[in-house]
């Protein structure tokens, strides 16, 4: 109990800042005159009130966190946040149950991007933009905004990011201070997102649009303020600048930032990621552009790897927006995007899935099995660029890839006791646990996840969390081990 | 492609032991008078011949068989055997393709009994008696049986059953001599045999029906003589024979070999899967006994349980019989127990799938990574009946499970991508890879693999091998680094 309201208190801290993050949406609608700022000023002051009286009431528990409490702080974040964020959602739009909102907020902090909103056009902007910017706080990660911002969270600062940030192996290429780390991952975050709002407003988009699609664009989100998504614009230059930024945010943060810090280019060419992550989405355009056409679908093969190129690597790094209602193509190609979703981007990333790194190193790994079989006594190594990988880590990502594939699996046949065809369970479990956004049948590009009961809604917020936390953390708080002393 | 020569000179005498067993279905249709003895006698000679002339061309190479022959050896059995089985039906059909006739026989002998056959009951009895030959002796392993009748081959037996026999730990328990190992399945397999036709009669099927009901339901194959499979017999106690011995079949034969040796049940408590096994195994019947009464597809519960035992057990056990159409029932029911099917049955069982043996290792794993996830630093090893697993055998458990669900998915989008729906395909590549039989949609149980392509039924032949083969032995023959001196 000591151990909940220690955490809770650290939580009240960022539940505080989280807050101010409300303050965005009250000064634009102020601006625009969108007539939704009293019930941001409302979700404003009464998330500040509450955290402030949870701060104090809990003042006396503040002695240092363990990888324990780390833990527990990292679930408790994105399992309470989304309450707060879901409150303006809740006031703003009319007929939509908690259980909606709910998910809407955990769909925009895991930057998964799957809608329960349909109507979006007819929205306040400000609403939109909230949402979107729910995508940005949380595609780098809610803690590593708090460990940036608040140096006294730097306490198992390392244990809290471990936690958080995707993909197996997370002290590669990490300066040691951790707060100056997660400062140098947002200063990036930051010039990216500015570059990409830059980019859109230039080419077309109004700026409040451009800034609202620029934060889930970098965030590798998917909400946008229109049911059409990207299909609204119908601009062959804006998607490709989605395009552009949607790959630049599939790449490891931390190369990112070792490429900025040293001011060259050689920790590109040293990421051991990168030549698969490429080549997986330049093939896969290519094959779905091809088949596509070769299916009659486009008669122009330009138009064909127009649609192929935004929608395959919109899906593919989890990104989730659409040009087209792509549902329509032949099953193959939304399944294959689909598939790719789960592994295409970069551990480090602000997207979803097992990472690339991931499958890098299993596919090696049954290499290496095979080679076992035949010599059972050869030494080998698993390499990833020029490092050995160790059997500790190996281990671990075999059982996470296990997992993974299980708890697909196990939300899929979740969602089908509910009552729901196959395509769309299964299409929905995966969209929601790589934090993809759009699945298909009911929840295609084209329909949304409003459609679903309470009850499929819960599965699907539970599984993006579960998705967003890379499975361990989750499943590790609701562990009986967890508890024990 | 450099064969060793020693290695087709044990081929050529598995062949001959095989040719051998044609000999059965020629004697009962000489008996019987059908049309198809001259087929069989042909098929027998052709094949004898073949393996003989083989044989003689490299009788001279009797080397000792290396680890690497083994899998060749094996490879070579299971993927050539199946087309020399296919001859009978080639000659006695002559509008049957080599495409289907090879998928009817692979189905045999890799025990997963989905026919593309139609017609069953108007077929020659000896037909339909091979059809299901082929199942049990499949079931229990080609080479298994040709180590047990021909002690000659004790040349690196050891290697040769641990490329084909399944389950994740090959050396452990039994008695160190191949022969005497072999033999003694083989006595149980005989026993259970007797007993089953026994009972089969008792309960009311004719002797023919009797032996061919008994072949595929001791190989866990689902072979029946009639295109309504036990629907035909409409026989609770039929059904109750069937359930009882199916389960037997599903448990690890060495198990039942050492009840036997030491007339003591107390293995069957001490086998670290066995209640695993059982009570996943009638939990689903029961559950899904309830679901089906509360979804109103039959009136009263014991109608339901009725149903629901029958075929959750074949099902999941990979024998693949039906008694009813039960891909009519709610979604959640048939994709439960094709679930099912993919782990329950036992390492060293007929069944197929990953085995309730590593599904257990995975599980263990699993919880190990938790607790290192709150204690990184604690020693805990996956623990099997009291004893410590190496991390060499988890590394390959892990490995083989995570091959098993990548080859699910590239299979099923092969399927979707020659055109079939996904239930159809991701089913009959479910059904095939796990050696169980009947899919969903087109592939259903009502149905036959008869609308598939060329294209899609040789995929199912390949999945079936792979399977039966756990997926390694055919993997590392396929790969280049195999052939590489």
């Amino acid at each position: 109990m000591e151990r909940l309201l220690n955490v809770f208190h650290v939580f009240s801290r960022i539940a505080l800042i989280f807050g101010l993050s409300l303050l965005l949406p009250i000064s634009v609608s102020l601006i625009i005159d969108d007539g939704a700022h009293v019930i941001f000023d409302e979700a404003f002051f009464g998330t500040i009130a509450g955290a402030g009286i949870a701060l104090i009431a809990t003042r006396r528990f503040n002695r240092e966190l363990n990888v324990r409490d780390g833990v527990l702080l990292v679930v408790m974040c994105w399992v309470l946040l989304p309450l707060i964020a879901a409150v303006p959602l809740l006031l703003g739009v009319p007929g939509l149950s908690f259980s909606h909102a709910y998910f809407e907020a955990v769909s925009g902090l895991t930057a998964t991007g799957g809608t329960a909103l349909s109507g979006l056009d007819g929205l306040p902007p400000s609403i939109n933009l909230w949402r979107t910017e729910l995508h940005w706080i949380g595609g780098l990660g809610i803690i590593v905004l708090a460990v940036a911002i608040l140096p006294m969270l730097g306490v198992g600062g390392r244990q809290l990011m471990k936690a958080e940030v995707p993909g197996p192996i997370k002290e590669a290429g990490i300066t040691p201070r951790m707060a100056e780390t997660a400062r140098g991952f947002w200063v990036i975050y930051i010039v990216l997102t500015a570059l990409c709002v830059l980019a859109y407003g230039l080419s077309g988009m109004n700026w409040l649009d451009a800034l609202i699609h620029a934060f889930s664009t970098v965030s590798l989100g998917g909400f946008s303020s229109h049911d059409a998504s990207l299909g609204y614009f119908n601009s062959p230059v804006i998607e490709t600048i989605t395009i552009i930024f949607a790959l630049c945010s599939g790449v490891s943060y931390a190369t990112h930032f070792a490429a900025l810090s040293g001011r060259s280019f050689k920790p590109y060419r040293k990421d051991g990621e990168l030549p698969y992550y490429f080549l997986v989405m330049g093939a896969s355009v290519l094959l779905i552009a091809t088949y596509i056409w070769q299916a009659g679908v486009y008669p122009a093969f330009a138009t064909a790897l127009r649609h192929a190129a935004f929608n395959t690597v919109s899906v593919a790094t989890t990104l989730g927006y659409s040009s087209t209602d792509y549902a329509q193509w032949p099953l193959f190609a939304p399944l294959w995007m689909l598939f790719l979703s789960s592994f295409a981007t970069c551990s480090g990333s602000s997207g979803g899935g097992i990472k690339m790194m991931r499958a890098v190193v299993l596919y090696k790994q049954v290499f290496r099995e095979i080679i076992h079989a035949v010599h059972p006594n050869a030494t080998t190594t698993v390499k990833l660029g020029d490092m050995p990988v160790s059997n500790k880590i190996i281990l671990s990502i075999l059982g996470f890839g296990f997992l993974y594939m299980f708890s697909t699996v196990f939300f899929t046949l979740i969602l089908a006791l509910s009552g729901l065809d196959i395509v769309t369970a299964f299409s929905a479990a995966v969209a929601c646990f790589n934090n993809t956004g759009p699945g298909l049948g009911l929840v295609g590009p084209a329909g949304h996840y409003g459609v679903l009961s309470d009850f499929q809604v819960w599965v699907c917020s539970f599984a993006m969390l579960l998705g967003r936390l890379e499975i361990f953390t989750l499943l590790v708080v609701i562990t009986p081990t967890f508890w024990r002393n | 492609m450099n064969i060793p020569l020693s290695v087709l000179r044990v081929f050529a005498l598995v062949l001959m032991v095989f040719a051998v067993t044609m000999l059965a279905p020629a004697i009962a249709a000489y008996l019987g008078s059908d049309a198809a003895a001259g087929a069989f006698f042909r098929a027998f000679l052709f094949t004898f011949l073949a393996a003989f002339i083989l044989w003689f061309a490299v009788r001279g190479h009797a080397a000792e068989l290396r680890r690497r022959d083994g899998f060749l050896l094996v490879s070579l059995v299971w993927v050539v055997v199946p087309a020399f089985a296919a001859i009978p039906l080639l000659i006695h059909l002559p509008a049957m393709s080599f495409t289907d006739a090879y998928f009817e026989t692979v189905s045999g002998l890799t025990t997963t009994g989905a026919t593309v056959m139609e017609g069953l009951d108007s077929l020659p009895f000896s037909i339909n008696l091979w059809r299901a030959q082929l199942v049990f002796l499949g079931g229990m392993g080609l080479i298994v049986l040709a180590v047990a009748v021909l002690p000659l081959l004790g040349v690196g037996g050891r290697q040769l059953f641990s490329a084909e026999a399944p389950g994740p730990i090959k050396e452990s328990k039994l008695t160190p001599r191949m022969a005497q190992t072999a033999k003694g399945l083989w006595l149980v397999y005989a026993l259970m045999a007797i007993a089953c036709t026994l009972g089969f009669h008792w309960a009311g099927m004719p002797w023919g029906d009797a032996v061919i009901h008994m072949f595929t339901t001791l190989g866990l194959g689902g072979f029946s003589s009639h295109d309504a499979s036990f629907g035909f017999f409409n026989s609770p106690a039929i059904e109750a024979v069937a359930i009882l011995f199916m389960t037997l079949a599903g448990m690890n034969f060495a198990t039942h070999f050492m009840v036997l040796r030491s007339r003591t049940l107390s293995f069957y408590w001490t086998d670290p899967e066995i209640r695993w096994y059982v009570g996943i195994l009638y939990a689903s019947v029961l559950g899904i006994a309830v679901y089906l009464w509360l979804a109103g597809t039959y009136p009263d519960f014991f109608t339901a349980l009725r149903y629901a035992a029958f075929n959750v057990v074949s099902i999941a056990t990979t024998t693949g019989f039906a008694s009813t159409d039960y891909a009519l029932w709610p979604f959640f029911a048939p994709l439960w127990m094709l679930f099912l099917c993919s782990f329950v049955t036992c390492a060293g069982s007929t069944g197929g799938g990953i085995k309730m043996m590593r599904a257990i290792i995975v599980f263990r794993q699993l919880m190990r990574e938790v607790v290192h996830t709150v204690h990184p630093n604690a020693m805990r090893s996956v623990m099997l009946s009291d004893a410590p697993l190496s991390n060499k055998i988890v590394f390959a458990v892990l490995a083989f499970c995570f091959v098993y669900m990548a080859i699910i998915v590239s299979l099923t989008l092969v399927m979707v991508f020659t055109g079939l729906d996904v239930i159809t395909g991701f089913s009959a590549v479910v059904a095939s890879f796990n050696n169980t039989g009947p899919g969903l949609g087109q592939v259903g149980p009502a149905t036959t693999f008869k609308s598939l392509t060329d294209f899609q039924t040789w995929v199912c032949s390949f999945a079936m091998l792979l399977g039966r083969l756990e997926i390694f032995t055919l993997l590392v023959v396929l790969s280049p680094a195999f052939w590489r001196k």
